[in-house]
């Protein structure tokens, strides 16, 4: 009997280790005081290394509430400081609440312009397809910049995310905007998957990163399925085994599985930045 | 060797599945090294009558002449007539090695007496009794789904009335339920394992990982191999054994060891 440990290691694994792997979905933290979690981020850049990623792009994001303008650029300049600890792996992306819109797009302007991130990560404050976001999402295709939003077709009850952004919310801001870049984030996270990536599998401008805890039998396959491989960014959002077994395991194309791990239509944010 | 305890065969009617049958799983475990499975029906958790579902599972494992690979779990549900009866055929007349239980999908609690009944008459037959935390993660259940999972309060409770019995508590937050049973397991005769299909190896927040901090409060005799397939992808697991750091001796006690004592292999 064929010892699939070994397997995986010796052999399987050359897929991350010759290729150029960039986790579009990871996160730093602040300790109990507010500051900057510099332990934290060490860890997760060993173990980063460990499995051989070659970029984290990490965010910051308040998942309560209704965060204010202060609190925001506190948790911005944690990702800044990251990213000055660690600038040959981390990567930058702006946390900003929508709701307070002038102060979201001077945010998105300081964290791009000064302290270099490359793109914007949204929470659950509101649906992307909500008009308050306009100023945002326009800013955004003005500075070409990639948006990552929390995202998931819910079913568990209660309901504790009520305006969480499904793939049908994805498609309407999609047809607003076609221009943006948005990455509907997490598809092993967000709840009926196979929900989302039909509502978005028709709006070419949509993403998905692969990241969260679920691997069920067959989701990079549908993912692939529906959206194309060139639509498909890797991440983990804090489940690392998951994320590389289920790209391991997936009945696609190497092809396709190293164009996922280092999507080219996203090559040009990572040339920018603070390295 | 490797032992996989939790794997099932059977249709499941919330989403497609591939390779949900003995034909279909066999290459599968052939394919990942996999040389015995625990496997119970699928059937037998959505049929009013488990037994239904138990013997088709013995039928199927009969014409694919797979006994030597599967390690058949009969589900019964405690509250459906002659739960008793049906135990004891599936263990004497079936060859059935384990009790499976699913009171999220049956609607009862592991407190109550006709449970704390069927649990304790595992022990006397010698067989464990494997607890699925859950078979699909409930945050993309579908709508006519259970959103239960597995209560951890009643396990507890469930392992102080029935001090004999063998537990194995399989696809949930391990490393969280392992240390809140630490205390009642210690006062017990019989033992509880845990598989690792939910944790992760990598330390990515604190101080150390999920799968570390199970092996600290289970101890390395009680952690299991459980690849939940065909609902999931089996490499994940295999991604844990590669950066889990484990001695070559603690290896063997994961992927077989430990259940090799468990069924006296």
């Amino acid at each position: 009997m064929i010892d699939y440990t070994k397997k995986l290691r010796e052999e399987k694994m050359k897929l991350f280790k010759e290729n150029k792997v960039v986790n579009w979905h990871e996160h730093v933290w602040d300790d109990d005081d507010g500051k900057f979690d510099a332990q934290q981020s060490d860890l997760l850049v060993e173990s980063a290394r460990r499995a051989y990623m070659d970029v984290l792009v990490c965010s910051l994001p308040v998942s309560g509430g209704s965060p204010d303008p202060d609190v925001i650029r506190r948790k911005n300049n944690i990702i800044a400081e990251a990213v000055d600890r660690h600038p040959n792996i981390i990567k930058g992306m702006a946390f900003v609440n929508p709701g307070y819109s002038r102060e979201a797009v001077a945010e998105i302007e300081r964290c791009v312009n000064e302290l270099g991130m490359i793109g914007i990560k949204l929470y659950n404050q509101y649906f992307i397809s909500d008009p308050v976001l306009h100023p945002v999402i326009e800013k955004c295709i003005e500075l070409d910049i990639p948006i990552l939003e929390h995202a998931g077709k819910q079913m568990s009850l209660p309901i504790d995310q009520p305006f969480i952004s499904d793939g049908t919310h994805f498609a309407k801001v999609a047809e607003k905007y076609p221009e943006a870049v948005i990455i509907m984030a997490h598809i092993g996270g967000g709840g009926d998957w196979q929900w989302s990536l039909k509502a978005i599998a028709d709006c070419p401008n949509i993403y998905t990163d692969i990241s969260g805890s679920v691997y069920d039998e067959g989701i990079i396959e549908q993912t692939v399925s529906y959206l194309g491989a060139e639509r498909v960014l890797f991440g983990t959002d804090g489940s690392f085994s998951q994320g590389i077994g289920k790209i391991l395991a997936a009945n696609i194309s190497e092809k396709d599985k190293i164009e996922i791990l280092n999507n080219t239509r996203f090559s040009r944010y990572l040339e920018r930045g603070a390295y | 060797m490797l032992i996989d305890i939790n794997t099932y065969i059977g249709h499941w009617p919330f989403r497609q599945l591939r390779n949900n049958t003995a034909a279909g799983l066999l290459p599968k475990m052939d394919e990942y090294g996999i040389d015995m499975a625990a496997v119970s029906s699928l059937n037998a958790v959505f049929y009013k009558d488990t037994q239904e579902g138990n013997r088709e599972l013995i039928e199927e494992i009969q014409v694919n002449k797979a006994q030597d690979r599967f390690i058949p779990f009969a589900v019964i549900n405690p509250k459906y007539s002659a739960w008793e009866k049906d135990l004891i055929y599936c263990v004497e007349n079936m060859g059935m090695k384990g009790l499976e239980l699913y009171p999220y999908y049956h609607r009862y609690a592991l407190t109550e007496p006709e449970s704390v009944e069927l649990v304790k008459l595992a022990g006397k037959m010698n067989i464990p009794v494997h607890l699925p935390c859950s078979i699909v993660n409930v945050r993309q259940r579908h709508w006519m789904d259970t959103n239960d999972n597995l209560k951890y309060d009643q396990v507890e409770k469930l392992l102080a009335l029935c001090p004999d019995t063998d537990f194995i508590i399989s696809n949930g937050p391990s490393h969280m339920i392992a240390r809140q049973l630490k205390k009642v397991s210690k006062e017990r005769k019989g033992r509880v394992y845990y598989d690792f299909a939910r944790l992760d190896v990598f330390v990515l927040r604190a101080p150390t990982s999920a799968f570390n901090a199970l092996v600290q409060d289970a101890g390395i005799d009680h952690i299991v191999f459980g690849s939940v397939l065909p609902f999931q992808y089996a490499d994940p697991q295999f991604v844990r054994l590669t950066y889990a750091g484990l001695s070559e001796e603690d290896m063997d006690k994961v992927t077989s060891g430990n259940l090799k004592k468990l069924f006296q292999l």
